[in-house]
């Protein structure tokens, strides 16, 4: 059973070192485009975290000769979408366009990349609104536990800000923070532009060319953030008093994508709380009724990743929640899974691949994320069966490592008063106010 | 330049079939890669639904996974992720549809699966608690902890004094507490028959071999009792009506809202055309106007979810910390007045069509959102032939269309608003 088909590819490096990779496929007359930079919220300034995030979002406010009102109404005119993020390890701008009008909307993301203006009012305009967006967001309980999960397990690691910042972070960070920031890290050898679609290879690259070609690097490429140390374990309540349901998250600092551990980790994972059968699924939901969700996943990032299991229940069943999730994580890391397990969740998680590659969207991200962590994007052909080769031993072995069973965080968001005492048994409780997290 | 195809997708390999027992199949084959797509659309939502047993249909969907005749409970997703598939299922207010993603290999195990629980579903007492547990902590996920949630169920209650709409999908808490296995038999009973069923099935499938092997699969379950009619109706509105949510939140929040057409009303495209100029990318009018230039809210929406009964045009707002309610509110209402009275420009109606038409080319772009937009157009418009077709009605909208539309659907006195008013919950 083989399922993925490999469009052709052309990948080039162009005389300045910036990497092109063209997919040619067909399929609906839709084009999608990347262009990454690996510069992303771990190079984030202390007292400036976020600011990654405002040079992403503020880019398309003004580029080259255009200003944002030009940049939107262009776009938009054209039936197509440009948008640009941060993450940990870089910042990518994706255009999603009709094919046909490809072309005239690459030269628009390649200045929005390459010649960001940061017009002073447009990014003002845009630091406040950050800023606003950040009282709703603090009304959200599952936001604000993932914000404060990543805080809890990476401590002062590049990773353990959010990254999209903090208010009081935000209200520091000025243009030219941003100005300096893209002249420091954004640069042709430290970027790839993806292109997906029913797209010429040739004229593609000579469009990359001409207006990519003469785009300078800085004098020193991006530095990667150091390994991220595990910690004893630390039990968190961010307190929410008008919560009627806890969001709960358990975890810790586990593997980046290119660790050889990934594919065990992934299928271990499957089992333990991938999917809709997993042992968590089963005990916490379906034999006890205590959630609508819960799951577990590796995070994983360029130089390291976390283990995260994340779910919610009212605020009477929390304890219990964790009580149980924390023994299926034992039980899991000193016994491993069955051979049976191995198998469903392997034959899950290799049988789906092939639909995680079915747009050009998806292809265009699939050769962004290969680029950035580090491995070969045709790779994806032996990703089933690199799956299938787990073995449950491996798959123990593997687990029983990476899972915080004695050290990372137990988390919670939801009223302080009782959960510091439901949740004391399992290790010394911080209470912590909203405001450290938002 | 406006040279491409109207239509995205073509549906003349569609083969349609409807079986003794009134079981309607459509199969799109599409062989490119060795995977299907498969949904189950029964035509069934909270729009069937009474006060009593509000959410009952919601409640029915998780019920579905908990075990049928041939298969024990919790084996329906054990198999089919053994198997390289996966599945899920939604509940909105007209419909209930299941839907199945695997490799080629696994069909036959699929048909068996999705036939043995339409043909003899199991539903136990402990079954039954279980899901109860879940959907209440669902709940309290999506409404209860969720601003929107709240303001939501507040304005469909406002907007409909007697349609079924009035009532949230998932239910009232009270009410979901009280269903009990009777009224699930009975639900199951009348509306899971074959009759009121549908498959659409988009991917790696020789149809002919589909269509025996869905014969052999279903052709013996029984037709089942007519469906009994569902009961609308909606009087008129006379005014406007307006409601306070008070919870405890950083910022003000409004959604507000207008009934709209139903889904087949030819409106319901223009609606789309307007909702595109109004808030859809950078460049529309509403997030230029509240986001951009007064900064008074930080994010605007317009949501237009088309309904086999007339719905819901449906704005959302939420204020910058400090922004004033009042202000942010009459200058969204300037803005649709403005719409009312002067129309839109012929840029921005040749925006709103290219956005809309790369909406549907994305829609079109997997096997999933295909098989899904077939079922989608057979059970609000009454025929799967008009899956993709909305790039033809978008490019026979005219500015005055939009006028009319906007002068006729946002009539000030058939306002509805609701706002989130930050504060302890009384």
């Amino acid at each position: 059973m083989t399922g993925v088909v490999l469009p052709e590819l052309h990948d080039t490096v162009l005389e300045n070192g910036l990497r092109v990779v063209v997919a040619r496929r067909p399929g609906v007359p839709l084009a999608a485009a990347r262009l990454a930079v690996r510069a992303g919220s771990s190079l984030d300034p202390g007292g400036a975290e976020g600011l990654a995030h405002l040079v992403a979002i503020s880019a398309r406010r003004g580029a080259g000769r255009r200003t944002g009102r030009s940049i939107d109404d262009l776009v938009e005119s054209l039936g197509a979408n440009l948008a640009g993020g941060a993450d940990e390890d870089a910042s990518v701008h994706g255009l999603s366009a009709p094919v046909e009008v490809l072309p005239r909307l690459l030269e628009v993301l390649a200045a929005v990349v390459a010649r960001p203006t940061f017009p002073v009012a447009e990014f003002e305009r845009l630091r406040r609104s950050e800023r606003a967006e950040l009282a709703h967001d603090a009304d959200e309980p599952s936001t604000v536990a993932d914000r404060a999960f990543l805080q809890a397990v990476y401590g002062a690691h590049p990773y353990g800000h959010p990254v999209e910042g903090r208010g009081a972070d935000l209200s520091r960070i000025r243009r030219r923070d941003a100005v300096a920031f893209h002249a420091r890290w954004f640069g042709p050898r430290a970027a790839l532009l993806a292109v997906s679609g029913s797209v010429d290879p040739g004229r593609t690259l000579d469009e990359a060319r001409r207006l990519l070609g003469g785009w300078r690097s800085p004098p020193s490429p991006p530095p990667d953030p150091g390994p991220a140390v595990r910690s004893p374990r630390r039990v968190v309540v961010v307190d929410k008093p008008d919560a009627t349901q806890v969001q709960i998250r358990i975890g810790g600092v586990a593997i980046p994508r290119r660790s050889p551990d990934y594919f065990p980790a992934i299928v271990g994972n499957g089992v333990l709380g991938g999917g809709f059968t997993s042992r968590l699924v089963e005990s916490i939901r379906v034999n006890r009724g205590l959630t609508y969700g819960v799951r577990s996943r590796f995070g994983v990032g360029r130089v390291t990743g976390l283990f995260a299991i994340s779910s919610f229940t009212k605020n009477e069943s929390a304890g219990e929640l964790v009580e149980v999730a924390l023994e299926e994580m034992t039980r899991f890391a000193a016994s491993g899974p069955t051979a049976e397990e191995v198998s469903r969740a392997a034959g899950y998680l290799a049988g789906l691949f092939p639909l995680s590659l079915e747009t050009h969207d998806q292809w265009a991200d699939r050769i962004t994320d290969a680029w950035i962590y580090g491995y070969d994007v045709t790779d994806v052909r032996d990703y089933q069966d690199r799956i299938r080769a787990v073995t449950p031993a491996e798959a123990r072995e593997v687990m029983a490592r990476h899972l915080p069973v004695d050290d990372g965080v137990v988390l919670a968001v939801g009223p302080a008063a009782p959960l510091e005492k439901q949740f004391s048994r399992f290790g010394p409780v911080e209470v912590w106010p909203i405001r450290r997290v938002m | 330049m406006r040279t491409a195809a109207l239509t995205v997708i073509d549906l003349a390999p569609v083969v349609a079939h409807v079986l003794g027992n009134g079981l309607r199949v459509r199969v799109l084959p599409d062989r490119l890669v060795p995977a299907v797509s498969c949904y189950t659309f029964f035509g069934v939502g909270s729009r069937n639904e009474r006060p009593g047993i509000t959410g009952i249909s919601h409640l029915f969907e998780h019920m579905m996974f908990n075990g049928s005749e041939r298969f024990g409970p919790k084996e329906f997703d054990r198999v089919l992720e053994a198997h390289g598939g996966a599945s899920n299922a939604y509940t909105s207010n007209d419909v209930t549809a299941y839907h199945e993603d695997f490799p080629t290999e696994a069909l036959e195990v699929v048909l068996e699966l999705e036939s043995d629980r339409m043909r003899a579903l199991r539903i136990t007492p402990e079954g039954l608690e279980q899901e109860r547990g879940v959907v209440m902590e669902e709940r309290r996920l999506r409404t209860e902890n969720s601003h929107f949630g709240l303001l939501e169920e507040e304005l469909e209650s406002l907007v409909f004094r007697a349609h079924p709409y009035r009532w949230p999908v998932i239910g009232w808490m009270d009410d979901i507490a009280r269903i009990g296995r009777d009224d699930c038999l009975a639900f199951f009973r009348t509306y899971y028959a074959p009759g009121n069923a549908s498959i659409y099935v988009c991917g790696d499938v020789d149809p002919d071999d589909l269509l025996r092997r869905i014969e052999a699969a279903y052709g013996t379950i029984p037709a089942g009792p007519p469906v009994p009619p569902h009961v609308g109706g909606e009087p008129p509105q006379r005014g406007e009506r307006r409601a306070v949510v008070r919870h405890p939140a950083n910022a003000p929040a409004m959604l507000a809202g207008f009934r709209g057409p139903a889904a087949r009303d030819p409106d319901t495209a223009v609606l789309d055309v307007l909702q595109a100029c109004l808030s859809m990318g950078e460049g529309s009018r509403l997030r230029r106007r509240l986001v951009q230039e007064t900064e008074l809210a930080v994010s605007v929406g317009v949501g237009w979810n088309w309904r086999a009964d007339p719905g819901v045009f449906m704005f959302s707002m939420e204020l910058a910390p400090g922004a004033s309610p009042r202000k942010a509110e009459a200058a969204l209402w300037t803005e649709i007045d403005r719409v009312a009275s002067r129309g839109v420009t012929e840029r921005e109606m040749a925006r709103a069509r290219a956005l809309l038409r790369s909406g549907v080319l994305h829609e079109m772009s997997t096997r999933n959102g295909i098989a899904h937009a077939l079922g989608q157009a057979e059970a609000l418009l009454g025929d799967w032939r008009e899956a993709g077709q909305g790039l033809v009605r978008y490019r026979a909208v005219t500015r005055e269309d939009v006028r009319r539309a906007a002068r006729r659907w946002l009539d000030p006195t058939h306002r509805n608003v609701v706002w989130l008013e930050p504060g302890a919950a009384p």
